[in-house]
C-alpha cells in the first residue's frame, strides 16, 4: 500500500493526483506550477545536497566562487586551514550581497553598503568604526557570521546543504556510490575544471531538464538524431530505430532518484564497433579502449583507486550518462574525434531553480587532473562542441524544454499526464557485481519513475 | 600555515586583450577598409539568409572559430573577464563544416529556423605581421526571432577577427566572439555569430 502524501495545494490538488504512484503518470501542471516551485525551494533544495563547484576552482587560501543553490546565492570560499566553506551572500547587516564577484581571492569579504566583513569560513570580523560597536550593543560577534551550508567533497566536487542534521553524502548517494566512484574518484589526482563553467538561461521549469537527466535513454534516437545522421552513434539515417544505438546496456539507479547508464562502447558508437574484448583480460580491454577520459598512462591508477570489481565494469560497460537528484546532468562519454586526438568528454550541468519558468543552466567542463595538457585541450573542444550553450547535442535539448512548460499552463493541456509506463522492474544480471536498482536491457522508464518517487517523497516531508 | 595547491585551472592564466593589437590602423573610408566593410555585410547577410554554403566559402580552411567565456570580477582583477580558458564555441574549420552538415539535417534547434538579424557597427581594420591579413574589430548586436515567441532574444558581443585576403576577396581565418553576458539570456548558440 503506498503510503498518502499529506501536501495538498491551494486549489485542493493533491500532490498524490499530480504524481499519479498507482498508474506511473506525472500531471503536466508540475511543470510550471508557482505554488509547487515555492513549496520545492524549502522541501527539495533546502533539504538535499546540491553541487556547487569543483575542488580545483579555488586551489588557494582566499580564492572563492560564487553560485547558487537554488535561490541562494552563496560564497564557496577556501580558508586559511585549507577547508571549504559554503556562506550564504546575504549580509547579516541589512540583506546586501557580500560578494559582488563572480570569482577571485578574497582574505576578507567587506559589505559594499556599510562595510562589516566576514572570513573566508564566513565568521564575523567587525564593522567599521569599531569604538561604536555598529554591529550592536551587547550583542556577540559570533552570532553574527553569514549563515553557513553543510559541505562535503566528494571527488573533488563540492556539494552543500542546508540540512544540517539531515542525511549524510553517503547516504544521499546510496547504492550509486559504487558507480559514480568510477567516474570520480578513480585516479590519484582526480578530475580538474577546465575553466569557469558556462551559464545560460533557458526559459522552463528545472523539473524538465531534471526528470531527463534522470537517464532519459530513449530521447536520443529521435531528438538526438544528428548523432546518427553524421555517423558519430552506430547506424544510419536509415537504421536509427532498427539498430537503436545506445540503447542497449545496464541502467542503475536507487531510491534516492539518482541513476547512470552503462554502456558498452561497441554498442554506441560507429568506429568502436568492431573491437572484440572476447578473451581479454581487463587491462587489455582497458588498453584497447580507456574509458572515457582516461589515457593509457592512467590504468594503473585505476586499480590503485578502485576494487576489481569497479574496474572491471569501466574496462566493459562503463557508467557514461546519468544524473544525481534532484538538478544534476552527468556525461562522461566516448566522444570519438576525427582528427584521431583524444578521446572521451566529460561534464557535469546544474539545472538552477531561477523561477518557476526559468532555469540556469550551468556547465562544467573537465578532464582528470595528471593527462597531458594536449588532451585537456581535446577533450574541452569535445566537450564544448557536443554540449552545452553551443554543444551539437544539446542545443535540441534547449529548444525542447521550453516548449513543455508552455504546454503545461493550459486548462486542457495542464490535466495531461507525462507517460512512465514502459517499466521493465529491476532485475540483476547475470554476474553483475554492483547494488542498486538495475535495468538491463533497452532503456526504459524506470530510472525517471525513480527520480519522481525521489521527489514525491521529498515534497511530502515537511 | 596558508593553504596553498596547484592547479592549473587558475583563473589568472587569462589576458585582458580586448580590441585591436596592431597600431598600423586601416582608415575608414580607404579602399581596404571599404572592401573589408562589405565583406562583414555580405557575412551577415549569408548567416541572416541561411545561405550556409555562401557563408563556407568566406571560412579559410585554417579557422579558428571561439566565443570565450565572460566572469563578474571586482577589484585588481576587475578587467581580467575574458576567460580564455574555457568556451561557448571552441571550433575550426572541420567542425564548423560538422555544424553546418547538421543544419542540413535533424537540427531541431534550428528546425524550423530562427530568424535573425545580424547588426554589424564600429568597425576597425588595422593590418598585421603577415602580408595580406587584417585585424578586424567589429560590435554584433544579435536579434534572433524563434517560432510564435513575441519576444525576440538578443545578445551583443565584440567580435576579434583576423581576415586573408585571397585573389581579391576576405577570407576568415580567425574570430573570437567576445560575449557581453557572464549568464547568457539565449538557450543555446545554434546560430553562428
Amino acid at each position: 500500500m503506498l503510503q498518502k502524501s499529506s501536501l495538498t495545494l491551494s486549489d485542493g490538488t493533491k500532490l498524490d493526483d499530480l504524481i499519479i504512484r498507482e498508474s506511473n503518470e506525472v500531471s503536466l501542471r508540475v511543470m510550471s506550477d508557482k505554488e509547487l516551485y515555492d513549496i520545492e525551494m524549502e522541501r527539495v533544495f533546502a533539504k538535499t545536497w546540491l553541487l556547487l563547484a569543483h575542488d580545483t576552482e579555488i586551489p588557494n587560501s582566499g580564492d572563492f566562487v560564487v553560485r547558487d543553490m537554488a535561490e541562494d546565492n552563496v560564497i564557496i570560499a577556501r580558508d586559511r586551514e585549507g577547508n571549504v566553506n559554503v556562506s550564504l551572500n546575504v549580509c547579516p547587516h541589512r540583506g546586501m550581497r557580500v560578494c559582488t564577484a563572480e570569482a577571485g581571492n578574497k582574505p576578507i569579504h567587506q559589505c559594499i553598503y556599510h562595510g562589516w566583513a566576514f572570513k573566508p569560513d564566513g565568521d564575523f570580523i567587525g564593522a567599521p568604526v569599531e569604538r561604536e560597536k555598529m554591529h550592536g550593543n551587547d550583542v556577540d560577534k559570533k552570532t553574527l557570521g553569514l549563515k553557513k551550508a553543510r559541505v562535503h567533497v566528494y571527488g573533488g566536487l563540492i556539494f552543500a546543504t542546508w540540512n544540517i542534521d539531515g542525511p549524510s553524502f553517503d547516504e544521499f548517494l546510496g547504492d550509486s556510490k559504487y558507480y559514480f566512484d568510477q567516474l570520480f574518484c578513480r585516479t590519484d589526482s582526480g578530475l580538474e575544471l577546465l575553466g569557469p563553467p558556462q551559464r545560460f538561461i533557458v526559459p522552463c521549469n528545472w523539473k524538465i531538464p531534471g526528470e531527463q537527466s534522470a537517464s532519459d535513454g530513449f530521447h536520443t534516437l529521435t531528438l538526438h538524431r544528428s548523432l546518427m545522421e553524421g555517423g558519430i552513434m552506430g547506424g544510419t539515417a536509415e537504421s536509427i530505430y532498427d539498430q537503436a544505438p545506445g540503447m542497449y546496456g545496464v541502467d542503475i539507479s536507487c531510491p534516492q532518484g539518482h541513476s547512470l547508464r552503462c554502456l558498452e562502447a561497441a554498442q554506441t558508437f560507429k568506429m568502436f564497433s568492431d573491437i572484440s574484448f572476447e578473451g581479454k583480460s581487463v587491462e587489455e580491454r582497458l588498453n584497447m579502449l580507456p574509458p572515457p577520459g582516461i589515457t593509457p598512462e592512467l590504468i594503473p591508477q585505476l586499480f590503485k583507486n578502485l576494487s576489481a570489481d569497479q574496474v572491471e565494469q569501466l574496462a566493459t560497460i562503463p557508467p557514461q550518462v546519468g544524473g544525481i537528484f534532484p538538478n544534476i546532468l552527468v556525461l562522461f562519454i566516448f566522444a570519438p574525434r576525427m582528427d584521431g586526438g583524444s578521446s572521451g568528454a566529460l561534464a557535469l550541468h546544474t539545472y538552477v531553480p531561477r523561477g518557476p519558468d526559468k532555469v540556469e543552466f550551468v556547465n562544467f567542463i573537465f578532464a582528470e587532473k595528471d593527462v597531458p595538457e594536449q588532451v585537456k585541450r581535446d577533450m574541452l573542444q569535445n566537450s564544448v562542441q557536443a554540449s552545452g550553450t553551443s554543444g551539437t547535442i544539446e542545443q535540441d535539448d534547449a529548444d525542447v524544454w521550453p516548449q513543455i512548460m508552455r504546454n503545461s499552463r493550459g486548462a486542457a493541456s495542464k490535466t495531461m499526464t507525462l507517460k512512465y509506463k514502459a517499466l521493465h522492474g529491476h532485475e540483476r544480471p547475470e554476474g553483475w557485481k554492483g547494488d542498486g536498482l538495475l535495468y538491463p536491457g533497452f532503456t526504459k522508464d524506470d530510472t525517471q519513475w525513480n527520480w519522481w518517487l525521489a521527489y514525491h517523497k521529498l515534497m511530502s516531508e515537511a | 600555515m596558508t593553504w596553498k595547491t596547484q592547479s592549473t585551472a587558475s583563473l589568472d592564466s587569462t589576458n585582458i586583450l580586448r580590441g585591436l593589437t596592431s597600431l598600423k590602423r586601416v582608415p575608414l573610408g580607404s579602399p581596404v577598409y571599404n572592401a573589408i566593410l562589405e565583406t562583414l555585410f555580405n557575412e551577415a547577410a549569408a548567416l541572416d539568409e541561411r545561405r550556409f554554403d555562401d557563408w563556407t566559402a568566406m571560412l579559410a580552411t585554417d579557422l579558428i572559430y571561439t566565443a570565450p567565456i565572460r566572469l563578474t570580477r571586482t577589484g585588481p582583477t576587475r578587467d581580467r573577464d575574458v576567460m580564455r580558458s574555457m568556451f561557448h564555441f571552441d571550433d575550426d574549420y572541420n567542425s564548423i563544416l560538422m555544424r553546418i552538415g547538421r543544419l542540413h539535417k535533424s537540427a531541431w534547434a534550428e528546425d524550423p529556423p530562427s530568424r535573425c538579424r545580424r547588426f554589424i557597427t564600429n568597425v576597425r581594420v588595422a593590418e598585421c605581421g603577415t602580408e595580406g591579413e587584417y585585424e578586424v574589430v567589429s560590435y554584433l548586436f544579435l536579434e534572433r526571432s524563434r517560432g510564435d515567441n513575441p519576444e525576440n532574444e538578443r545578445m551583443s558581443a565584440e567580435r576579434r577577427d583576423v581576415w586573408r585576403e585571397v585573389n581579391g576577396s576576405f577570407k576568415l581565418a580567425t574570430r573570437e566572439i567576445i560575449v557581453d553576458q557572464s549568464v547568457l539570456g539565449m538557450a543555446n548558440f545554434a546560430v553562428f555569430l
